[in-house]
């Protein structure tokens, strides 16, 4: 396990400095004038010059890219340029990542309740009223846009329920309908593929067998299908939790909340290069990082998958 | 929440009360309205740190933090602020400012920190010419002040021979490199704020990185600055000059919908004003109860012109060196300087009312004043300012002498690039509307106008800076109070349309007669009467010869605003008329009938007050 470990974190490495070096370079293509606000216009060619050379930006890129990763290794992001000059983009994206982080956690959370609890509930229910009140719900959740529903819940239901329409830091009121919208989607995603990896269990000859041998029906969905059901959808569960980091873009912006989503979009059409460095080193390092905890994961739900192993033996 | 809902609650109770009376002129302070201002906002402060940012978003929080020597009054009289009076050398060189005693620096948290001396406007210039702290500013202090430049550049590091002294503590004096007439207006500008030279230093690279790493001396604290969500003014108990604060909380929330939102948000009482968009002034037109809530928002110094570019540098396929032989010949240019219908090209930005907007000349009206008349009043200008240029018989008859004159030297139709940024859908239609208005009356085998959409990240680079243009909408907005300032996009260092390239106005000493004309105004730097004549003389010329064709002003639009109009400030550069100072909110918001009757008696007090500021020059 250790060497298997040791291995991915090594071609983690190789990746993520990949990922870096060819964001890094795309970003010193775009146009100079990008760096300066509104004032462009009115600069001189010394005060663009000057400062220009003060963000280092009219150094080779080579040695751009060399004081970077120098500054990386002693854990510096460096400073924002433009999004929020001379401030640390380490401060910048704390503060963010804490609203993101809360409020995905807080969405994951009921997903993962709901709809494991509504998937078990519908295999247990097949084809009967549960099992098809949750398909439609599934149904009606994968099949309208979710912009759609997202706006139908901010117009109405704060209307109805007399919610703020805005995120306010001052009001938990205010949280609730955001956390809500956001985990309508997974809870469906989680419900359907429960139910699916249940039925799928129920159907095999083990079941059976333990049928035969008399044992409870609880104890064969307890110790039994649930556990197998629950392997593959272990793969995914790190990367459901580390992707809150990154933030709900949609969900973010329509409730005015200051959190990460679209910061990478933003700080790209202002051009603050070490923001959006930072932000793609831990976007990529979540990437990795839940691939691989995801495999470990699996591979402690399930004592039969190993993962040194090529091939498969019986 | 509990202070949206009294908000809420108060402003509706108000409507209530007076929605018998909807006709009635909105009433202010006096009549118990709370002074509270609120809005909803989608473009951040990057920066607090007024003495770098030449953002005007930036500038304009700065305004009501931190006070100039001077200021502006409603009509543009300039006034006493931190410089209570001043005098300025026979030469025109040296300007001594005396300080107002007593003027304190306080924290966010509203303590006293230290008095505003001299020597803090010695220590800020001194930050804002060191170049190693990136101040987009900069030049504009240096193009004025004495070895400003050379110190920037690093030519020389003696900071003490630099034009700024601070002979006492309360004694500021400027040396200029040049005479420089309009240089009292450039003291609104951030560059030439104060700073405290301690806190500064303490600050270091923080200083204007948040709301705690400021001081302040303005009418306003920020007392809260949460980037992405909110930021809370409230009015500064220390300020100099409180009795003329009339709002004294000033609330800004941050939505990225803002201004899609905030005619709703306006609608059910939530914030103070909202601007609305072309797209849905429609609908408020048609709505009785919203109508009466709506007036035109007032056109900025922005000036919009079309450019007629001597420097072609576009594709090889739309024939960059036949245009060039075209423009270079006048009756072509007249032919499309009389073809381009304006209003027409402005529908598309202000359906009602397309004629506010559009201007004859590139100084806008009300920029500036000769003796209380307006500048573009002087000589020949008032006749361009008071006629369109569009003339459909003209247009043609001109086209008919072009093709004469230019038969057998240019194939016709003659291609001509016009390029739009895609930013704005109102730049869309009016690209489209422009091609087919001109074509068809000029006739495609006189010209072809091919439209080219470009995005905006990088759109001037792209476009005009590049010379990738024939015919396109550019802008220019003043930097002091001075014609001069509207001739800077021509001059020969320019990258506008290079007139200095136009083949048949080379004078003797191998300058264009415009830059000749030019620069005959700006070395006329002690009579204000002829520097003025002579500038407008070379705009009447610019226009004339067709070099470009004036257009619009920036700005207008229309809103739904409870502030009252006409108390504010009025500057059309520096950061005056971003000032809360002086204005107050009333019950309910200004119809346009009202707006238009306050906005003539604004004019006839403004005219009176610049006539006696005038003598008493």
């Amino acid at each position: 396990m250790l060497k298997y470990s040791l291995k991915r974190l090594g071609k983690s490495i190789i990746t993520l400095f990949i990922v870096i070096s060819i964001v890094f370079l795309f970003m010193r293509l775009m146009p100079e004038e990008g760096y300066f606000g509104q004032g462009y216009e009115k600069l001189d060619l010394i005060q663009r010059q000057t400062i220009l050379t003060n963000l280092g930006l009219n150094d080779p890129w080579y040695v751009q890219l060399g004081h970077f990763y120098k500054d990386l290794l002693k854990g510096d992001l460096g400073t924002s340029i433009t999004y929020r000059p001379k401030v640390a983009v380490s401060e910048i994206i704390k503060s963010k990542i804490f609203y993101s982080l809360n409020f995905g956690l807080g969405a994951l959370a009921i997903a993962l309740v709901a709809g494991i609890s509504s998937g078990i509930l519908m295999a247990r229910n097949k084809n009967k009223f549960w099992d098809k009140l949750g398909n439609g719900y599934i149904v009606i959740i994968n099949a309208v846009p979710a912009a759609v529903y997202y706006i139908f819940l901010q117009l109405y239901v704060t209307d109805i329920f007399k919610l703020p329409i805005l995120f306010d830091k001052g009001n938990p009121l205010s949280f609730i309908l955001p956390v809500l919208s956001m985990s309508l989607g997974p809870t469906a995603s989680y419900a359907m593929w429960m139910r699916r990896y249940m039925v799928d269990e129920l159907n095999k000859d083990y079941i059976k067998l333990a049928r035969a041998k008399g044992l409870s029906n609880r104890v064969i969905m307890t110790k039994h299908v649930l556990r197998n059901a629950f392997v593959p959808m272990a793969q995914y569960l790190p990367a459901s939790i580390l992707y809150t980091l990154v933030g709900s873009i949609y969900i973010e912006s329509l409730y005015s909340i200051p959190g990460t989503g679209g910061l990478l979009v933003d700080t790209i059409q202002r051009q603050d290069n070490p923001i959006v460095q930072a932000l793609v080193l831990i976007y990529a390092s979540v990437g990795i990082i839940s691939l691989f905890l995801g495999d470990m994961l699996m591979a402690g739900f399930d004592p039969r998958i190993n993962l040194e192993k090529q091939g498969g033996t019986r | 929440m509990k202070k949206s809902i009294s908000l809420m609650l108060t402003a509706m109770l108000s409507i209530s009360i007076l929605s018998g009376c909807t006709k009635a002129t909105p009433k202010t302070s006096d009549s118990g309205v709370k002074q509270e201002y609120s809005t909803v906002y989608s473009g951040e402060l990057t920066t607090l740190n007024y003495l770098v940012t030449a953002s005007e978003n930036e500038f304009a929080a700065a305004a009501n933090l931190v006070d100039c020597l001077v200021d502006y009054d409603k009509y543009g009289v300039v006034k006493p602020a931190l410089a209570k009076d001043w005098t300025v050398s026979s030469d025109g060189l040296v300007w001594t400012f005396n300080l107002r005693e007593g003027v304190k620096w306080v924290t966010n948290d509203g303590k006293e920190y230290a008095e505003v001396q001299a020597q803090d406007f010695v220590d800020a210039m001194k930050y804002v010419l060191d170049k190693k702290n990136n101040s987009e500013t900069s030049n504009i202090a240096y193009s004025a002040l004495k070895n400003g430049e050379k110190f920037y550049k690093g030519e020389t590091t003696d900071f003490s021979e630099v034009g700024i002294k601070a002979k006492s503590k309360y004694v500021l004096e400027y040396t200029l490199g040049a005479t420089t007439p309009y240089f009292l207006s450039m003291l609104t500008y951030v560059c030439f704020m104060p700073v405290n030279g301690k806190f500064l230093s303490e600050a270091g690279a923080k200083f204007g990185t948040d709301n705690k790493n400021l001081l302040y001396n303005g009418a306003y604290i920020l007392q809260t600055f949460e980037p992405q969500n909110s930021r809370v003014l409230i009015a500064n108990d220390n300020y100099w000059d409180k009795a003329n604060v009339f709002i004294k909380k000033l609330t800004y929330s941050y939505n990225k919908e803002a201004t899609t939102l905030s005619p709703e948000l306006f609608s059910r009482g939530q914030i103070t004003d909202a601007t609305i968009p072309t797209a849905s002034i429609d609908e408020w037109m048609k709505d009785t109860t919203k109508k009466e809530t709506v007036r035109p928002l007032a056109t900025t110094f922005y000036s919009y012109f079309y450019a007629l570019n001597f420097d072609p540098k576009f594709d090889a396929k739309y024939e960059p060196a036949n245009w060039k032989i075209a423009v270079n010949n006048l009756s072509f240019r007249k032919s499309l300087f009389s073809a381009l219908d304006k209003k027409a090209a402005m529908m598309t930005a202000e359906p009602y009312e397309p004629e506010r907007r559009l201007s004859n000349t590139i100084t806008p009206k009300n920029f500036i004043d000769l003796k209380g008349v307006d500048y573009t009043q002087l000589g020949t200008l008032a006749k361009t300012s008071a006629q369109s240029n569009f003339d459909s018989a003209k247009a043609k008859d001109y086209k008919t002498k072009a093709m004469e004159e230019l038969k057998g030297k240019v194939t016709f139709p003659v291609k001509i690039v016009m390029p739009y940024s895609t930013a704005s859908s109102d730049w869309t239609n009016r690209a489209q509307v422009i091609e087919q208005q001109m074509e068809n009356l000029l006739g495609k085998d006189y010209i072809d106008i091919i439209i080219l959409p470009y995005p905006p990240t990088g759109f001037l680079n792209a476009t005009r800076r590049a010379g990738n243009y024939s015919f396109m909408e550019c802008n220019w907005g003043p930097d002091y109070a001075d014609p001069q300032t509207y001739t800077d996009p021509f001059s020969t260092e320019g990258n506008y349309n290079k007139i200095n390239l136009a083949t048949d106005y080379k004078e003797s000493n191998g300058k264009g007669k415009y830059e000749n004309m030019v620069n005959a105004a700006k070395a006329e730097v002690l009579d204000t009467e002829k520097r003025y004549k002579l500038f407008a003389e070379a705009e009447q010329f610019l226009i004339d010869e067709a070099f470009v064709i004036p257009y619009s002003l920036g700005g207008g639009g229309f809103i739904a605003s409870k502030l009252e109009p006409f108390t504010s400030p009025y500057s059309p550069f520096g950061v005056s008329a971003n000032k809360f100072k002086g204005q107050k909110i009333m019950d309910k918001a200004m119809n346009t009938e009202n707006y238009k009757k306050s906005f003539e008696a604004w004019q006839i007090e403004r005219a009176a007050a610049l006539k006696v500021a005038s003598t008493v020059k």
